[in-house]
Formats: structure tokens, sequence, C-alpha cells
């Protein structure tokens, strides 16, 4: 048998670490693109729930019109929530407009309580019920792609797959949750 | 010095011991579901009768459309709110298909008062949030504030499965009393009168024979096995499909957060 060289031992060696390196900087790869495409799904699934909760303010409106016409104030005050919620674009915004929209649902309900044909009113049940469902669905949704978005983030920071993630320019992904901001009541300028 | 490390080990243990006993506190709050795994009665208030039926119905139902319904009573939900706990209860127990994520939960909480209907996504079509709220408040909540679990349960138990069959197209078979015991009458009985009670004491006494005799067709295992050695008898099942062992399983559906819940 032939002994073989150092120089061919030597670029063997090269050669199953370079490849090596490639099998591995691949899997890694694929699994920064899972979890980013588990954080994107999770997203879409926020966006569906709160374009849900942003379709039935109208019917409500309407429905609570029918009632209660005088109570015009949180009548607008919801539109402006919604509307908001309309425009928001990053996640933060999303979050924020969401809990405004909350805060006016919930003074609704508190006014409601004056109106007891419109408490009893089956279309009114109807549509607090799949408002309240919206809710716990968007909850729910937020609690999973907050999750997603952890699990990604950890992985992007963490060595060694830190490394193929700058490489390949995976950028951390935004949690569904309003900045400090939103926790002061907005001042409105009527300048 | 020794004696101060050896505190200090001590009070490692310790920690160590309460954090074992929080997480497992933590997990402790949602229960393994029972053998039968359709009806959960934790909170002991349900009669034997309607266990036997919603077991029955629900198995039906897995059979023939891969739909899960799951009963579970609890006395209380240690502190979660309803929502929180049906999910994690359809989410834990892989409550519907995997494909199709078609579970459906209902969910009693005794002690504090709650009620909830938890729709998996592939049910919400049939099962809106409207339309749970509207069978809690018409076949279950007259019951349910009069403390009468049993019936509360199975009325508005036998109304959802009513809903899940017709979503599939199929006729509910003719044990399903939904149609029977609305509570409607309630509201009819002051104009009929003794009439409408005569009738739905004839359709009931019609529904229990009939019932009786699915017993025999079951045959012997199935009958015998009932009452405490139920396990048992789940091996005659096994032909029916997903189920192994000696008890049913979730088939791995998951949950997104609709339905309704109500208090009473």
């Amino acid at each position: 048998m032939k002994k073989l060289s150092g120089g061919v031992i030597a670029l063997i060696v090269v050669l199953v670490i370079v490849v090596g390196a490639v099998i591995w900087g691949v899997s890694s790869y694929n699994n920064l693109v899972a979890l980013e495409e588990n954080v994107s799904g999770q997203s879409a699934n926020i966006d569906t729930q709160l374009q849900r909760r942003s379709d039935l303010i109208p019917n409500l409106v309407n429905t609570v019109k029918g009632y209660a016409a005088h109570e015009t104030e949180i009548m607008t005050q919801i539109s402006e929530a919604r509307a908001q919620l309309a425009g928001a674009d990053t996640m933060a915004e999303k979050a924020e407009a969401n809990e405004q929209l909350s805060g006016a649902l919930d003074r609704l309900l508190l006014i409601v309580e004056n109106y007891p044909d419109l408490k009893a009113d089956s279309q009114y049940t109807a549509l607090m019920d799949e408002l309240a469902g919206t809710e716990n669905r968007i909850s729910v949704a937020r609690g999973d792609y907050n999750e997603a978005v952890q699990e990604y983030n950890r992985t992007i920071k963490t060595f060694p797959s830190s490394i193929f993630a700058n490489l390949f320019g995976f950028e951390q992904a935004e949690y569904f949750e309003a900045s400090e901001s939103s926790e002061t009541p907005p001042v409105v300028d009527f300048s | 010095m020794k004696r101060f490390r050896s505190h200090s080990v001590f009070t490692i243990v310790i920690a160590i011991f309460c954090c074992i006993l929080y997480t497992s506190s933590v997990f402790a709050a949602i229960p393994e579901p029972t053998s039968l795994f359709y009806i959960n009665d934790f909170a002991s208030v349900l009669s034997e009768d309607t266990e036997k039926y919603i077991l029955d119905q629900s198995r039906a139902l897995d059979k023939a459309t891969t739909a899960q319904l799951v009963v579970v009573t609890v006395q209380e939900m240690d502190g979660l709110e309803d929502s929180e706990y049906a999910l994690e209860l359809g989410r834990e127990w892989g409550v519907g298909s995997a494909e199709k994520d078609n579970g459906i939960i209902l969910l009693l909480a005794v002690s504090e008062r709650r009620i909830r209907i938890e729709v998996g996504p592939g049910l919400e079509g049939a099962i809106n949030d409207a339309k749970a709220g509207r069978l809690l408040d018409n076949y279950a909540i007259p019951y349910l504030s009069e403390d009468q679990w049993d019936e509360g349960i199975r009325n508005v138990y036998s109304a959802l499965l009513a809903e899940v069959y017709e979503e599939y197209g199929i006729v509910p078979p003719d044990t399903v009393e939904s149609a029977i015991v609305v509570d409607d009458s309630q509201e009819d009985s002051a104009g009929l009168g003794a009439f409408s009670w005569v009738f739905i004491l004839i359709v009931l006494i019609i529904i229990f024979g009939t019932r009786r005799t699915n017993h025999t067709h079951f045959g012997g295992p199935f009958f015998g096995g009932w009452g405490g050695g139920f396990r048992g008898g789940g091996g005659s099942f096994r032909s029916g499909g997903g189920f192994s062992g000696g008890g049913f399983r979730g088939g791995g559906g998951s949950f997104g957060g609709g339905g309704a819940g109500r208090g009473f």
C-alpha cells in the first residue's frame, strides 16, 4: 500500500473541515429560516385577529347607536382607536392601538350598564360574544407570537448560530407589546 | 466555618425543593385526562347516566367525524380565567384531530360558577363565539343558575353535539336529545301547561327505551365493563380507530382561543 504524502493528508483534513462547516452552516441556516417562518406565521395570525376585531366595531357602533344615540363621545373614541389600529405598521404600534381599542371598549361596557334594553338585545349579546372571543384569540395569538419571537431571537443571539445569523443577515424580531408611552393616556391636541 | 457550610448546603437543598414544589404546582393546575377522556367529572356533579351518555355520544362522534367533544367539570380553576383554563386543557390534552383542530371543550367550574365552550379553529365556522354564547344562554344557564349541574351540562352538551353533526352534514343519532329538552319549553309551559310536560315525559320514556336496547347492541364486554371496571373493556373498541391502550385520548388538536364563557 502506497503511503499518502503529507500534502494529500492535509488536503483531506481541510476538505473534511470545509464539508463539515458547510453542512453545519446549511442546517443552521435552515433552522433559522424555520424559526423566522414561525414568527411571521404567528404575526399573520395576530393580524388576522386584529382585523377581525376591527371589522366587528362598525356593527357594534350601529347597534349601540340604536339604543344610546347621544353617547357620541365613546363612539368617537372607539372609531379613533380603530382608525389608529388600521394605520399601525410595527408590532409595537399595533399593540398600542390594540390596547387603546380595548380601553375604549371597556368604557363602552360601563356605559352600556345604563341601558338594560341594549344589554338584553340579542344582536348586542352576539356581538359582545364575538368581541370577547376575538379579544381572547388576540391574547392567545400574542402569547404564541411572543414565544416564537423569543426562541428566534435567542437563536440569533447565541453562539454559534449567531455567526450564521450575522452572515445571512437575520434580524431580531419585535415583540408584540405596547411601548412604555402607551401606559400614559394620549394627549389630544386640538390645535 | 464548617457548620456554616452545612447550613448553606441545607438552604440550597430547601431552595431546590421549593423550586420543584413550585413547578409541580404550576403543572398541577391542569389535571390529566381520565382514561375515559371524553368525560372528566372532576367535580363529581354528574350522574352516572349522564357520564355514560356523554361517553357514548362523543365516542360515536369521534368515530364518525374525528371531532372530539370533551366535557370537563372542576371544583375550581386555581385562579385562572375560564378562557385560559379551557385553552390549556385543550392544548395539553390535544383535543380534536391534529389535521383539523376540531375539538370542543365544555368546561364547568363549580366554585367560580363559570361555564365555557372552547372551540377549536376547525369548528369555529360551525360554532362561532356568538353561537357558543347563545347555546350557553339557552341550554345551560337556566339549569346551572339553579345548581342543576347534571341537567345543564347534559342539555348544552346535546345541543353542541347536534351542531357538530350538522357541520359534518350527518344526521345526529336518535339518542341525541338536544331537540327535546330545550329551555324554550319553560316559556311555553305557561300556555301549554300539562300537555307539554306529558309530551316531554313520553319522549323521555321513548329515549330511555331506545337507549336500553342500545346496550344489548354493544354486547357483553361493554356492558359488563361499565361502572368501575370500564378500563378493562377498552380493548373491544380498538377496532374503532385511534384508540390505544386501555383508554381514549386526544388526537393532537390545538386551540386558538375561540368560544364563549358565562358566569351564572
